[in-house]
């Protein structure tokens, strides 16, 4: 039950992130930003301000998607290396907001008692409800990444992955697309933030630092680029592998690790061999 | 009690004690910066994509210098030396295994940057398994003795510091424009295929600029743990030190680099004067943001 | 009546010249072909009226407006659409998506909401069938063969139903069948009265085609008139001998 929860947050984090690299071609690396926005939007204003959950998470994905305008028209700018340097340093800002504004967020101690959602007056305790709230959130994010994948808006970021250049000369600003995009990606990485935050009831700024970032693009192109079901399997991946390393006799202390070192080696493997990804159907 | 009055004078007898010692701290800073960006830009330059494994680099000569330097007891500049050698000779064989062969696939520069990507994932992973995540000292050997000039402090490691990067940078500089390796490599960077179509054995002199690119980025985050200490974590820090330097200094220009690592270093610690110490990590991505809008290019123009 | 005049247009790079003080003039319904040596600057001028990259200096003049800076996606405002010679087609999508992406709506909020999806597969079924690529509508372009890619980005330009095309080599690598087809596309257009510049080395098709051939050599000026006459000049013929 508690693996289904983080593959499920984890499952929106790559479908959203999918959005912005996969489709778009835009290797963002700020995407923790957005996860640790939302997570702590939403924490502080259950606890300090008594907000009830379901209007904190929309009120925090909405924080996250104006912060999301306001890096997004900074990187618009960018593309290709650029773009990903860029992003990193905000991933990078961003951590450094979340651990040094201590009187918003308290710092290195994090944010302790996140309240458990509470919708209509059931609450969602930890094991099957949680699970299934956050199957319900995982399907709605599935569907609103294949109504924009699949409408005209998808072709566009497609076409802006293959040649922006040539694409403006017939008649689209670019920019906004790349912005309306990363804003969406930023939004639904703020409500992955809020489920992951409920759940665990605690929240640091280890938990969305840039490292984070680099572990959300393993899963996006391992699962496969422009592939939204390669998303699902990359976040699956993700979070069961630890336990297969376990399961197979490897010390709890360097899972984590063991795990990192495995995404290394299979992002090479995968660069080398078959760069779209498992699933994917768009290489770099 | 101090006066409302006397207030801006007090502040500026402050300043004006501090004002040494910050500029001893820009220089160290800068000093270690200016090897991991002058190293950067000058694999860029050559190979034309963002390794951003380079940090890697020196996370790797900084653990051999612990390893060899502390656990196994070698004295300290056979360790410096054995570190630098790990350093250099890793860059290589990554180049060599990895992102050569990923070019002869045709692989754009995104798809060696993704893999540089996993070559940082893999070596952080790797040495935090073995060495552990926490933080290291490695500089317990050396007797450090204190100095003061002109009112600010520091030891005898940080002398050695400013002064070992000195000479490196300017015994790389007098390679690069001096000799004839120099020119070659200048030739690769600017125009691989024609390079090539001239007889230039290009295959050999990437080779060894990222020997020599990873060996000066090794000595970087040797005199950094020196200084600081060591965790695996840092790989990111001295990766982005290095290529936001790089890229405010001038990116394809070694002087920029240069430049652009002392401009850090000097911002970062004057900065703390205006702003809490806290965001002093800050204050270089805020500098890189500005430069990507409005000066891309960086301060200097490419060679 | 001019359809589009550029005045002037200067253009460097790094110190060579592309273009140095040119200007043009192109009559509304008629073909005129833009011949030159190579490294004259033909294509570099496409680029700037196309707005690739700035012009150095220059002024372009679209149906009388005068214009001293223009951005690349207004070139559908001003009428204009173009080929490219390094056929830039979207690589990895398919040749039904690379016409469609022309097709439908500009804007981000109407294009996450499409609301004429079926009318757009019409007219996108009438361009590839006009090309000879609607059985191949489902291939990835980087999979066609060279002369499909050019069918098909002329067929991404026609489908832009611009009054002002820039087709830049469109016949270059063609087998003779595509030849005609593009030949005859190029006829259509002109019937139904619009304004062609071509950029072409084949003189035999500049003198099948063109209303008026502009000869440019350095980035400047060179000749122009009529087909016959112009490639009849002794000095034009140097000049192309002698590049």
């Amino acid at each position: 039950m508690h693996l289904s929860v983080l593959v499920g947050v984890y499952a929106i984090l790559g479908l959203s992130l999918n959005l912005v690299v996969g489709y778009s071609g835009l290797l963002s690396l700020a995407h923790a930003a957005f996860y640790g926005v939302g997570a702590y939007g939403s924490a502080i204003l259950m606890k300090d301000f008594g907000f009830s959950f379901l209007s904190a998470v929309v009120l925090s994905v909405l924080i996250t998607m104006a912060v999301g305008v306001l890096i997004g028209l900074v990187l618009s700018k960018f593309d290709g290396d650029y773009y990903a340097l860029a992003s990193l340093g905000f991933s990078v800002i961003a951590f450094g907001v979340f651990l040094n504004w201590r009187d918003l967020t308290n710092g290195a101690f994090g944010i302790f008692g996140i309240p458990k959602p509470e919708i209509f007056g059931y609450k969602f305790l930890a094991g099957e409800p949680y699970a299934f709230l956050v199957l319900l959130a995982v399907i709605f994010t599935f569907l609103i990444c294949y109504f924009v994948v699949n409408s005209s808006f998808g072709r566009v970021l497609k076409a802006i992955r293959e040649d922006e250049k040539a694409l403006q000369v017939f008649g689209y600003k670019t920019t906004l697309y790349k912005l309306a995009v990363f804003v969406i990606s930023a939004g639904l990485a703020g409500f992955a933030g809020t489920l992951y935050g409920s759940y665990i009831s605690f929240i640091d700024p280890g938990g969305f630092d840039d490292l984070v970032s680099v572990n959300l693009i393993v899963v996006v192109i391992l699962g496969g680029l422009a592939s939204l079901n390669g998303s699902l399997l990359g976040a699956a991946f993700f979070v069961l592998l630890p336990e297969l390393l376990r399961f197979v006799g490897m010390p709890d202390s360097i899972t984590g690790q063991m795990r990192q070192m495995i995404y290394g080696l299979g992002l090479i493997a995968l660069m080398m061999y078959r760069p779209q990804g498992i699933l994917g159907k768009f290489r770099l | 009690m101090i006066k409302r009055s006397a207030a801006p004078l007090y502040l500026f007898e402050y300043m004006f004690d501090i004002f040494p010692q910050l500029v001893v701290n820009s220089l160290i800073a800068g000093s270690i910066y200016a090897l991991l960006a002058v190293s950067f830009n000058f694999i860029f330059s050559a190979t034309r994509f963002f390794n951003l494994a380079h940090g890697s680099f020196a996370v790797i000569a900084a653990y051999a210098v612990f390893y060899f330097g502390r656990e196994l007891g070698l004295p300290t500049f056979l360790a410096v030396g054995i570190g630098v050698l790990f350093a250099a000779t890793s860059a290589i064989l990554i180049d060599r295994f990895i992102f050569h062969p990923l070019k002869m696939r045709g692989g754009s520069p995104m798809i060696l940057l993704v893999a540089s990507l996993g070559v940082f994932t893999v070596i952080n992973s790797i040495i935090s398994m073995i060495f552990g995540s926490s933080f290291k000292t490695i500089s317990n050997t050396i007797d450090k003795q204190y100095f003061e000039l002109f009112g600010a402090a520091f030891t005898s490691v940080q002398l050695w510091i400013f002064i070992l990067s000195l000479v490196v940078s300017i015994g790389f500089f007098i390679i690069l424009e001096k000799t004839i390796f120099g020119k070659v490599v200048a030739a690769v960077s600017d125009d691989e295929e024609v390079s090539k179509i001239v007889g230039i054995d290009t295959d050999k002199v990437m080779a060894k600029v990222f020997f020599i690119g990873g060996g000066i980025a090794g000595l970087g985050g040797i005199l950094a743990g020196f200084d600081t200490g060591v965790q695996p974590s840092l790989d990111m820090f001295f990766l982005l030190k290095a290529v936001i330097a790089a890229i405010i200094g001038g990116i394809g220009n070694p002087y920029g680099a240069l430049l652009g690592a002392y401009l850090i270093g000097f911002l970062e610690n004057f900065g703390i004067w205006v702003i809490p110490s806290e965001w002093k990590d800050t204050i270089a991505f805020v500098l890189l943001i500005v430069f990507l809008i409005f000066r891309p290019s960086g301060i200097l123009k490419r060679k | 009546m001019i359809a589009l005049e550029v005045k002037k247009m200067k253009k460097n790079f790094g110190g060579v010249k592309a273009v140095d003080g040119l200007s043009l003039k192109f009559e509304k319904g008629q073909i005129t072909s833009l011949i030159g040596p190579n490294g004259a600057g033909k294509s570099t001028m496409v680029n700037l009226m196309t707005a690739m990259y700035p012009p150095d200096a220059g002024k372009m003049i679209v149906h009388g407006v005068t214009l001293e800076k223009w951005k690349s996606y207004n070139m559908p405002t001003y009428g204009v659409t173009r080929t490219f010679q390094d056929v830039r087609l979207f690589e990895q999508m398919s040749v039904l998506d690379n016409v469609l992406v022309v097709l439908t709506e500009r804007g981000v909020f109407r294009s996450l909401f499409e609301t004429h999806g079926e009318l757009h597969l019409k007219q996108a079924e009438e361009i590839l069938k006009r090309v000879d690529l609607w059985k191949k509508r489902d291939e990835k372009a980087e999979d066609l063969s060279y002369g499909q890619r050019k069918l098909l980005e002329i067929g991404r330009a026609v489908a832009m139903d611009a009054d002002i095309y820039f087709f830049d080599e469109p016949f270059a690598g063609l087998f003779k069948e595509m030849v005609k087809t593009v030949v005859s596309i190029l006829h259509e257009l002109k019937n139904n009265g619009k304004t062609i510049l071509l950029i072409e080395h084949n003189m035999d098709l500049i003198r099948e085609l063109s209303d008026h051939v502009i000869v440019v050599d350095a980035g400047k000026f060179f000749a122009e008139g009529e087909a016959s006459d112009v490639l009849a000049r002794k000095d034009v013929v140097e000049a192309y001998l002698g590049e």
